[in-house]
């Protein structure tokens, strides 16, 4: 069944508390560089500082409108089946970002086409194949040939003396 | 007069073969962003953005204003073929759109989409070929304090015109600003915010922002939702296309009334998704059709179409004469433009009449290719779509985190996209607004270095942003915008009083 696992009320909460934190951590930052008037005009951090705060104030607001009454916030967020999509999705973009600042992007790009195709799209392992190496095989020849603009490499590269 | 001379000049700078033949690369990605899911115009951009770093900064200009044309085209597409918009700005357009073609007349609604879109478009660009110089030689009057009240102004109106509940509108911005402060202080020079991370010296790209917010976050929505594509096969029968053509002066006011809407909206942030959604609803209340709105109405896909065009050509003028960006796509350029060593503001018009000529000019050459493009090449990019999300989903998640290293070659921009990408969806999944971000973080270096200065001319005193007449208006248009969901409401509680 397609349950909900949280309601808007707590995801609007859950962001709020992030905002506010973040508005927080800016204006607690921007102590550190002044905040005031100083003789070459306002001080580096009062900006940032006023930033923060409106934040941070902001964020109040919302869990605020949040805990009132409207309807709309007793609602879903996510369902079970939605969250299981998007995890699934979710996380193999979380391995292929530590996959490339291990091995590079090219090799992080043919494991990552390769694993989801194959084990997540159910493709034949010669199209996974075929996709995962043809893409960075692409990407190479357009950015480094093409634009000259080099991506992050690994020990493969290395290996092979690109 | 003398902006015709310069248009002309503009001319002989856009039309060499290597700058059509960008237009036509441009228009073409700019399709495929369009149609592809995840991909729009702002990020499109943003990713070709740091392949044209070393380009001549027309030459960049052109292939990036080109994608813009061909990216809003693309999601006009895709609107009606699928039921699905390739850019939050064509959502109007399934309204109408999406019902013609599952009537059997998708050839006709493309048809008539992308004729209002170009009519649209010319329209903007005429507005900005005749206004230009009237814009120019007011902004030269401009000082810090009326350079900030600018700003202010362009931000109140995201919280009081933009829609989207007041609060979380201020959020969006304040954390654009706070983001845009990260790193070098351009005024001291000393760093701040950087809470002893050496990967926050040189700041937080906003390329890198657009690119997770834009991209990843849609993407990750998109599967959220479950794909579901349920395409109207296309095939443009050129008969359709010469019916649509014959019909569309009888749409005569609409496309006046939309392309009015388009244009205002698009000088004022209020950006191209509102304007075409202001433009249907004025078109449903308003039009001689309007009986057969929401049911597969011609004049219910002109409507959204032209407004939404007309929006995204007209952004370019504030972008240009004031430095202050209309739409999410025009922020990102304007960042391209600092970035290539150009300094937006109206000393442009002054400094580069070749480029802002050459650029003007462009438009009007790029908006007819792409009209043409568009309808000749529409079966085909209708076929991309067919590719089944398992392989264009994660291929679409590499090009974003290419894109995003290939901005500054750091490994860190890698997570940064990531984090991004996690915000973008929840910011979507939650009504807050994206476009604001971005151009708070474009544009906040230069609107807190313009508080600044305008604080040190005045001694620390506020007053100055009343001290003279022009200040003044902009500062309170700016607070009745800030204000203007509280008047708003206020008076409708009058009116609504009995008696």
């Amino acid at each position: 069944m397609d349950r909900p696992v949280i309601t808007r009320r707590a995801a609007e909460l859950g962001f709020a508390a992030m905002t506010g934190a973040f508005g927080l951590v800016i204006a607690w930052g921007a102590r550190e560089f002044g905040v005031g008037w100083s003789p070459s005009g306002p001080e580096p951090g009062t900006f940032p500082f006023y930033i923060g705060a409106l934040i941070a104030a902001a964020s109040l607001g919302n869990a605020a409108v949040a805990l009132g009454r409207d309807p709309r916030f007793a609602a879903q967020f996510l369902s079970r089946a939605q969250l299981g999509r998007v995890a699934a999705f979710a996380l193999p973009i979380v391995v292929f970002v530590l996959l490339a600042l291990w091995l590079g992007l090219y090799v992080a790009t043919a494991l990552y086409l390769f694993f989801a195709m194959r084990a997540q799209g159910g493709y034949s392992t010669p199209h996974a194949l075929a996709v995962g190496v043809g893409l960075p095989v692409a990407l190479y020849l357009l950015l480094e040939k093409g634009f000259q603009t080099p991506l992050l490499k690994g020990p493969l590269e290395a290996a092979l003396g690109l | 007069m003398e902006n015709i001379a310069q248009l002309m000049h503009g001319f002989a700078v856009a039309a060499t073969p290597m700058h059509i033949a960008l237009m036509v690369a441009g228009v073409l990605l700019g399709i495929l962003v369009g149609v592809l899911p995840g991909l729009g115009a702002p990020n499109g951009v943003s990713l070709l953005l740091p392949l044209t770093f070393t380009m001549d900064p027309v030459s960049a200009i052109i292939l990036l204003t080109s994608m813009y044309w061909g990216a809003l085209f693309g999601g006009s597409t895709t609107s009606i073929l699928f039921n699905i918009p390739g850019e939050p700005s064509s959502v109007a357009t399934t309204f109408d759109g999406y019902p013609m073609a599952q009537a059997g007349r998708a050839t006709e609604a493309l048809s008539f989409a992308f004729l209002s879109a170009g009519f649209g478009a010319l329209v903007g660009v005429v507005t900005i070929t005749l206004l230009s110089g009237f814009v120019q030689s007011f902004a030269l009057k401009f000082s810090s304090p009326e350079f900030f009240a600018v700003y202010f102004l362009a931000f109140a109106s995201f919280v009081g015109l933009g829609g989207a509940p007041v609060m979380k509108t201020i959020v969006s911005i304040a954390i654009g600003f706070a983001l845009a402060a990260v790193g070098m202080d351009s005024v001291s020079g000393s760093l701040r915010l950087t809470y002893g991370f050496d990967q926050l010296i040189a700041g937080v790209s906003f390329l890198v922002a657009v690119i997770g917010l834009f991209g990843l976050g849609e993407l990750i929505l998109t599967i959220e939702e479950g794909m579901h594509l349920k395409g109207v096969a296309a095939r443009v029968r050129p008969r359709d296309v010469f019916r649509a053509m014959a019909e569309m002066p009888r749409h005569w006011a609409t496309l006046l009334r939309s392309a009015a809407v388009g244009v205002w909206m698009g000088i004022t942030p209020g950006g191209p998704t509102a304007a075409s959604f202001m433009s249907y609803g004025l078109g449903k209340r308003f039009s001689r059709y309007r009986a057969g709105y929401g049911k597969g109405e011609p004049d219910g896909v002109i409507a959204p179409e032209t407004a939404d065009h007309s929006a995204g050509s007209a952004a370019m003028l504030p972008m240009l004469a004031l430095g202050i960006p209309g739409s999410a796509t025009a922020a990102v350029m304007l960042g391209g433009l600092m970035i290539w060593g150009l300094n937006p503001g109206p000393m442009l018009f002054v400094e580069r009449p070749d480029f802002v000529w050459g650029l003007i000019a462009s438009m009007y050459l790029g908006n007819l290719l792409a009209v043409a493009l568009v309808l000749s090449t529409v079966p085909l990019f209708a076929s991309i779509l067919r590719i089944p999300f398992a392989i264009i989903g994660p291929v679409i998640v590499v090009v974003c985190f290419v894109g995003a290293y290939t901005v500054g070659a750091r490994g860190f921009d890698l997570w940064l996209a990531l984090g991004f990408g996690a915000v973008g969806f929840l910011f979507k999944k939650l009504d807050y607004p994206i476009a604001p971000l971005i151009l708070a973080m474009v544009i906040g270096d230069k609107a807190e270095d313009a508080f600044r200065q305008s604080l040190i001319m005045s001694k620390g005193s506020l007053a100055i942003f009343w001290s003279n007449g022009l200040v003044a208006t902009l500062m309170s248009l700016a607070f009745v915008l800030l204000l203007w969901p509280l008047i708003a409401r206020a008076a409708g509680a009058v009116l609504r009083r009995p008696g």
